[in-house]
């Protein structure tokens, strides 16, 4: 032990920042293409649509909780839209396109949210745990979608709503501004709020914290409505990808999120976690994922590296808390 | 008689942990047939010798000896094969599991033929009976673990040890949940497996059950051996002065003056199952104390006034105003402050740092419309280190490294934080050791000269005797006397406290 310390902490505390590095010049010597700008941005605008819940998914599970319904929420909230879309600007009433469009997305992130903070009344009133009721939403909202769209891809939206999903601005993809944005939004929510620390505290300990004057139901139902908000968010950016409200959209989406999440040292005990970590965690995948890709590994080796890997990053984890504590 | 005693020698023990020496080259030797008490403040290295001889953890040198033959311990299992059997301050039974699997866990008698692999019931729940009863406990075995209470559970953990038949017996604060009665029931089993010549190491924060229970006293202090005397020559002089070196004993102070202002009135208040009809009021700056049994309420009837387990019926009336508790959210606004009896699983985080424990209930002082910032924060902690004396080598460290002393500390200086007018303080010294406890009660006497109430539930007596200005004494859920300490002895608190519902 006679490295330097500062050395050896960077070490510990980020060895999932160096592999992503090391990882990135493998890339950047093997893979022809991989290191140009249009990849690497490609490559941020295929992580942005999952990685925004991964972020609430980090508050929920540090929380102490976990949402299995997010890839079903995605493909409701897409269908949701794109049927409401429909109906204001067709058959109910018909409103302009534009103020259809914006009535529908308010109409999602709001139902959005509810479902999240029902699952979090659920847990906090009737000790429902989140890992049920949110089991029931994933079932329940896939069926939805189903339902309101008749198991058929719904199609209402002119050709700029193409610009949420597909568009660029200033020459970056604009769903990973959104991206970047809800990473920035969630890390101040974290670090910097009297809300963030409550939501520490609660997953570390709920009983400490309630004795701590701390109102650990409006945490729980907080963090669950943010993240179901957020899933709600990824659905329009989906629906507005692909132009259309699919109720097939998104099929197991809840597992990539909560991999990426704890690739990024989130422990799904509860209480310890960072949205930095996240985003490297979602990155990492991303751009694993890329690099097989132009590598051409087949997909089925690419799923299996995927799995090897979130068993690695949770052993790495616990190693170095280990010796932390030694 | 007839069986020989056992012995235990340690040679040259030492363990290193990266930075630190927790037990220094440490030689002792124990006899059997005698209760070894073994005190020392909280860090002295008690727990690590316990745990090396235990076989938790392996010594970094030095060898272990068991009826004069060098033993090596890899594990805990080695050690029980050995007879070396430690009952540890931490509770670890199975709360699903019944009191007798508890007692068996691992070694529950099986029915002859198909390979030993069925359970016999019958015989499981007879030898634990058996156990029980040689212990002089009556508890139905059938009962699941969680059901039970902190002191029956530590029962059946040594019901669960005695069930080993040991050599050697360590015992660490068997006592600091157990009431009156069942100490003394404790003592006389200890007494048994003396006169068969087990080893019995005893490890106490409670100086004065020494002269009670213990034949030689044994100090560490700084991972090192400080010595061993025989029990005669163990004045509490000479135990402070093995335990600390050189320490100021503080006395109660002179101007801690009654003070007569009513600051809340506790009106009827009922919580079923726990106590009932129970009024009385706290004056500002008062130490109010609550003597009781473990079971009689005491612990309850702070949860209630705290919002924490929410009362039944009855009111609170502070300034006029009348409350019924509903959540500890509510009652921090109106200036109350609870620091709870198990402070480790309920006063605190442990995976947080001291300094975010510090500012969890204040989260509001800190923070400039729900931002938090930076410099009142380390204000309102640095304050506390200050005004507390908290001995923290790193703020940002999990709050888990600190001592108990240090946590409970760290328990009083979060609710500090948010300018309380009233505190319920729950077994405030338990565990932590007799100069934390010194600094507790300095640190609530200065609480009562800002004019801050507290009512105190302390299992040790004679220390409510040292620090109230009255003291409530609740017995089976109601409040039986009202009293002034200066009216009474030790001895007639403990029969207050004891005597059986007429």
């Amino acid at each position: 032990m006679n490295t330097n310390p500062k050395i050896q902490s960077l070490f510990t505390n980020g060895i999932l920042e160096i592999i992503l590095v090391l990882l990135c010049v493998v890339l950047a010597v093997t893979a022809s293409g991989f290191l140009t700008a249009e990849n690497l941005l490609n490559v941020l605008r295929n992580v942005s649509m999952q990685g925004v819940i991964a972020f609430g998914m980090t508050m929920v599970i540090i929380s102490g909780e976990i949402d299995l319904s997010v890839g079903s929420a995605v493909a409701f909230s897409a269908c949701l839209t794109a049927f409401l879309t429909q109906k204001l600007s067709t058959e109910w009433v018909s409103l302009p396109i534009m103020l259809a469009i914006t009535i529908a997305i308010v109409f999602a992130l709001i139902i959005g949210f509810f479902l999240g903070v029902f699952t979090g009344f659920m847990r906090t009133r009737y000790q429902v745990p989140s890992f049920i009721t949110t089991l029931a939403l994933m079932t329940g909202l896939s069926g939805a979608a189903e339902l309101i769209t008749n198991g058929f891809p719904l199609t209402p939206f002119p050709n700029w709503y193409n610009f949420i999903g597909g568009g660029y601005l200033a020459g970056i993809p604009f769903p990973a501004l959104l991206f970047l944005l809800t990473f920035v939004v969630l890390q101040f929510l974290m670090n910097y709020t009297t809300f963030g620390r409550s939501v520490y505290a609660v997953g570390g300990n709920a009983e400490a914290a309630r004795l701590s004057g701390i109102n650990v139901s409006r945490v729980k139902m907080m963090v669950l409505g943010i993240t179901a908000f957020l899933a709600a968010l990824s659905g329009i950016m989906v629906s507005s990808e692909i132009m259309s409200g699919t109720a097939t959209t998104a099929k197991g989406w809840e597992l990539d999120v909560i991999a990426a999440v704890i690739i990024g040292g989130t422990s799904l005990m509860g209480g310890v976690g960072r949205i930095w970590g996240t985003m490297v965690g979602v990155v990492f995948l991303g751009i694993l994922m890329n690099g097989m890709t132009l590598l051409n590994v087949s997909e089925y080796w690419q799923h299996v590296v995927r799995g090897a890997i979130i068993l690695v990053a949770v052993l790495l984890n616990l190693l170095q808390k280990e010796k932390r504590q030694r | 008689m007839s069986t020989p005693a056992h012995s235990l020698q340690t040679h040259s023990l030492r363990k290193e942990y990266p930075g630190t020496v927790a037990l220094n080259d440490v030689s002792v030797s124990f006899i059997g047939g005698k209760i070894h008490a073994l005190i020392g403040k909280n860090g002295a290295g008690k727990s690590t010798l316990v745990k090396i001889i235990a076989g938790a953890t392996r010594p970094t040198r030095g060898s272990i000896l068991v009826d004069g033959l060098e033993v090596s311990l890899p594990s805990p299992r080695h050690a029980l094969e050995r007879g070396i059997v430690a009952v540890h301050q931490e509770l670890s039974l199975v709360p699903e599991l019944t009191v007798a699997e508890n007692i068996l866990l691992g070694r529950l008698p099986k029915m002859r033929g198909l390979g030993n692999s069925i359970i016999d019931w019958r015989s499981v729940f007879a030898r634990a009976e058996q156990i029980l009863a040689d212990l002089g406990i009556q508890l139905d075995v059938r009962e699941k673990a969680s059901s039970l209470g902190i002191a029956q559970q530590q029962v059946v953990e040594i019901a669960k040890a005695m069930s080993y038949e040991p050599s050697i017996l360590i015992l660490d604060e068997p006592t600091s949940a157990l009431a009156q009665h069942e100490t003394e029931r404790l003592f006389d089993v200890l007494k048994k497996l003396k006169m068969r010549g087990v080893v019995l190491l005893y490890i106490t924060h409670r100086l004065q059950e020494l002269r009670e229970i213990a034949d030689t006293v044994t100090a560490l202090r700084n991972g090192a051996l400080v010595g061993t005397i025989g029990i005669d020559q163990a004045t509490p002089a000479a135990i402070v002065q093995m335990m600390f070196g050189e320490v100021v004993q503080r006395s109660r102070p002179a101007d801690l003056i009654a003070p007569t202002e009513p600051f809340i009135e506790v009106r009827s208040l009922c919580r079923s199952g726990a106590f009932r009809d129970v009024s009385f009021t706290v004056n500002k700056g008062e130490v109010l104390g609550i003597a009781g049994l473990l079971g009689s309420g005491r612990t309850e009837l702070l949860r209630a006034m705290f919002g924490a387990d929410p009362p039944d019926s009855g009111e609170l009336i502070i300034a006029g105003q009348h409350i019924r508790p509903t959540s500890p959210e509510q009652m921090k606004e109106l200036g109350v402050a609870m620091t709870p009896e198990n402070r480790k699983d309920q006063g605190l985080v442990q995976l947080l740092s001291t300094r975010i424990n510090l500012c969890m209930s204040s989260l509001n002082q800190i923070a400039y419309h729900g931002f938090l910032t930076h410099a009142r924060e380390e204000r309102l902690v640095e304050r506390n280190v200050q005004e507390l004396d908290i001995n923290v080598a790193r703020m940002d460290a999990p709050v888990a490294f600190l001592s108990g002393g240090n946590q409970q500390k760290v328990v009083i200086g979060k609710w500090l934080n948010t300018n309380p007018r009233l505190v319920l303080l729950d077994e405030p010294t338990r565990g932590i050791d007799v100069q934390a406890k010194q600094q507790m009660f300095q640190i609530i006497w200065d609480m009562s000269k800002r004019g801050i109430s507290c009512l105190v539930v302390s299992s040790e007596l004679e220390e409510l005797l040292d620090i109230c200005h009255r003291i409530l004494i609740m017995r089976s859920g109601r409040i039986v006397s009202d009293v002034r300490p200066s009216e009474l002895s030790l001895e007639n608190l403990f029969a207050a406290c004891m005597k059986e519902e007429v």
